[in-house]
């Protein structure tokens, strides 16, 4: 599951960030991705929601960005999502 | 790279989903940097209290679909009015000439609370509008600009219920009225965005998402802001003169259901009492409301020209009639051929054309061999047809005008001039059997509107396609230095409306004419010679020697390219830029020209 979730959320970031050779950890930050402020973050949901059709509420979709948040518990958010939906 | 360009337009849809959107942004920005624009782009101005960033992109995206290159000037968030209002800002240095005021709900400065009477009601929504009337009068002062307002969209909630909008202190009801009476305070200048259509058409709860405000002050739901910048763009090519023209028409399975060949009058399926001849006689009313208002119908069917005319005549559910089609082609050759015949037909650009046929062959035929034909997708179901053209905003107005409701009639009657001249023995005697008045005088404030329209999208007969805005107009007419003049011609088929338009400026001995157009309804018909005699009478009163013109070449006015010589003008050498030509006429000893038309002055 979290393998599937890993593809798919690179392929949607490579998307995102027009660059198809993007590859993302566990433990890589927005900080390590160049581009990745506030309004590309905006980007990013929006992109991801789509894509897995979920939703996050405004306090998380901020919360992911904070110090400490990386691709891993990008993945374990969206994870709980998917498996509440 | 024109490749390029092609394949970033034609995947363009109001539709798109709001990350495609903006790869699709990015493809432009690179293709622009290796090949940028050859023209100077549209400059405008985007204020807002929101943040814009994402849907001025997409804005940028929709121009360039319709053939608009912009470069978009966004001021610092949240400093809409100080913008406006301090003389010293960046807004004047950029010189805009269209400014938009991407206003929300959330930017109304007068908001009832439930219990207030009607006369403190009244006064909010008096000094709403006069809260930004001001910033609009202030903008086109300084700038001379076109304003593009959205009036405010209703949130979705309604804290009085189904009252809000009978109670004067309701906001759901004070918002209509408010923007009832934006609408009509709006000068020329000013074209009111209808926001609050567009968050209805989308759902005001899809519409509000309040996350994505809450988190970063986007105006609307993320994935809305593409349709919002579909809309918008779709304004702006429409003052540019660039909404589509002329609706052409499959019948098999596009007007009614079934094969007219195979199923005869009988067996098509159109008409009450069956949820397909329902479903086909509501695309039948939408095509007869477009006419009425100015768009030109066409056919283009496969089929025997007799077989397919006759449903028009004799089918009893019928709601277009053969006389609403302007250019009816049915027969066995390739669409991509009558299409190119229908253009010719009818005087206009193969890019003035939508075509709307169920069959995806022959769309796919279509967007091959004729590209510049708009060509929607059409769902299996025709209940959903209207919604997929309209979606498009192929025939977007920023006004409508007396021209625009007859214009279907204008077409009609040059069918029936075009037989008077087969009959008539010469053309001198053709000509007099029209018996053409013709009214002229300068651009005044009940031209201006017509004036405008005609500026921005004659593409044939005009010599220079130089586009103005209503603002820019309205300024020449103030300028002494200037000599504006309409023509509008009747003749005995009736009322061709105003169909010439010439600026000209006085430069001591000389007269330069800047702009001269005419539509081509009234080709040879001797206007030409009526407009220049016109012209010299003005330019002698004012102690002109000379009439000087230019012609500068597009892909569309081939058809003026001898206009100057043919009046006796002499080319007195090329001008600058590739193609073009100037002319000039001395006003002393020239040949008076001929036309048969009687005139009246208006002033």
């Amino acid at each position: 599951m979290t393998n599937e979730i890993h593809g798919r959320l690179q392929s949607v970031l490579r998307e995102v960030f027009d660059d198809p050779e993007l590859t993302v950890a566990d433990a890589t930050t927005a900080d390590q991705i160049d581009g990745w402020d506030s309004l590309m973050h905006v980007n990013i949901i929006i992109a991801v929601e789509q894509r897995f059709r979920v939703k996050f509420a405004a306090a998380e979709i901020a919360g992911l960005k904070d110090k400490g948040q990386n691709i891993g518990t990008f993945k374990q958010a969206l994870a709980k999502k998917l498996a509440t939906r | 790279m024109a490749q390029a360009a092609a394949t970033i337009r034609a995947a363009l849809d109001p539709g798109l989903d709001f990350t495609a959107a903006q790869s699709l942004h990015r493809q432009l920005k690179r293709f622009r940097a290796a090949s940028p624009p050859a023209g100077e782009p549209l400059r405008i101005a985007l204020l807002s209290s929101f943040t814009m960033a994402q849907f001025a992109a997409l804005f940028e995206l929709y121009l360039f679909g319709a053939g608009i290159d912009a470069s978009i000037y966004m001021p610092d968030y949240g400093t809409l009015r100080q913008e406006v209002l301090d003389p010293g800002s960046r807004i004047y240095a950029e010189q805009p000439t269209t400014v938009i005021v991407a206003t929300g709900w959330r930017d109304l400065t007068q908001v009832p609370t439930a219990g207030q009477s009607a006369a403190q009601v009244q006064q909010m929504i008096a000094a709403e509008v006069a809260e930004w009337a001001t910033l609009w009068k202030t903008l086109h002062d300084r700038l001379g600009c076109q304003v593009v307002q959205n009036n405010f969209d209703a949130p979705p909630w309604r804290t009085l219920g189904n009252h809000e909008a009978r109670e004067g202190g309701g906001l759901a009801g004070h918002i209509a009225r408010v923007n009832l009476a934006l609408q009509d305070a709006a000068p020329p200048y000013v074209t009111v965005h209808d926001l609050d259509h567009l968050s209805a058409s989308h759902g005001r709860w899809t519409w509000g998402d309040e996350r994505y405000f809450h988190l970063a002050k986007i105006p609307c739901a993320p994935e809305c802001q593409v349709d919002y910048a579909h809309s918008m763009a779709s304004l702006i090519a429409a003052q540019r003169g660039r909404s589509k023209k002329c609706l052409v028409l499959d019948l098999d399975n596009t007007l009614w259901g079934g094969v007219i060949g195979d199923d005869g009058l009988g067996g098509i399926r159109l008409g009450q009492g069956d949820a397909e001849g329902e479903a086909f006689l509501a695309v039948q009313r939408y095509a007869k409301g477009l006419r009425a208002r100015g768009v030109v119908l066409a056919v283009c069917s496969k089929n025997d020209h007799a077989i397919a005319r006759e449903v028009f005549d004799r089918h009893p559910d019928m709601i277009l009639r053969y006389e609403d089609i302007s250019c009816f082609v049915a027969n066995w050759n390739d669409k991509a051929s009558n299409l190119r015949l229908i253009a010719r037909a009818l005087n206009i650009g193969l890019d003035a054309l939508v075509f709307v046929d169920d069959n995806p062959a022959e769309r796919l035929l279509v967007r091959q061999f004729v590209p510049e034909v708009a060509v929607p997708e059409l769902p299996a179901d025709p209940a959903d047809y209207v919604r997929a053209l309209d979606r498009h905003r192929y025939f977007q107005t920023v006004g409508l005008t007396a021209e625009d409701y007859r214009r279907a009639d204008f077409y009609r009657a040059n069918v029936a001039r075009a037989q008077a001249e087969t009959s008539a023995a010469g053309l001198d005697q053709f000509l007099q059997s029209l018996r053409m008045t013709a009214r002229v005088g300068p651009i005044n404030e009940l031209s201006l509107d017509r004036s405008t329209q005609l500026i921005n999208k004659s593409n044939q007969f005009n010599l220079t396609t130089r586009r103005y805005s209503s603002a820019e107009v309205l300024a020449l007419t103030q300028d002494p230095s200037w000599i504006t003049l309409t023509v509008s011609l009747t003749d005995r088929f009736g009322d061709n409306g105003l169909i010439s338009v010439l600026l000209a400026r006085l430069q001591g001995e000389v007269l330069e004419i800047d702009t001269w157009l005419m539509s081509c309804r009234v080709l040879k018909r001797g206007v030409e010679h009526l407009a220049l005699h016109l012209l010299c009478e003005r330019a002698t009163a004012r102690g002109c020697e000379r009439i000087r013109g230019t012609y500068v070449p597009t892909a569309k006015n081939a058809l003026v390219a001898a206009h100057y010589p043919s009046l006796g003008f002499r080319a007195v050498g090329e001008a600058a830029g590739a193609g073009r030509t100037c002319w000039e006429l001395a006003l002393e000893g020239r040949v008076a020209l001929q036309f048969r038309i009687e005139v009246r002055h208006d002033e």
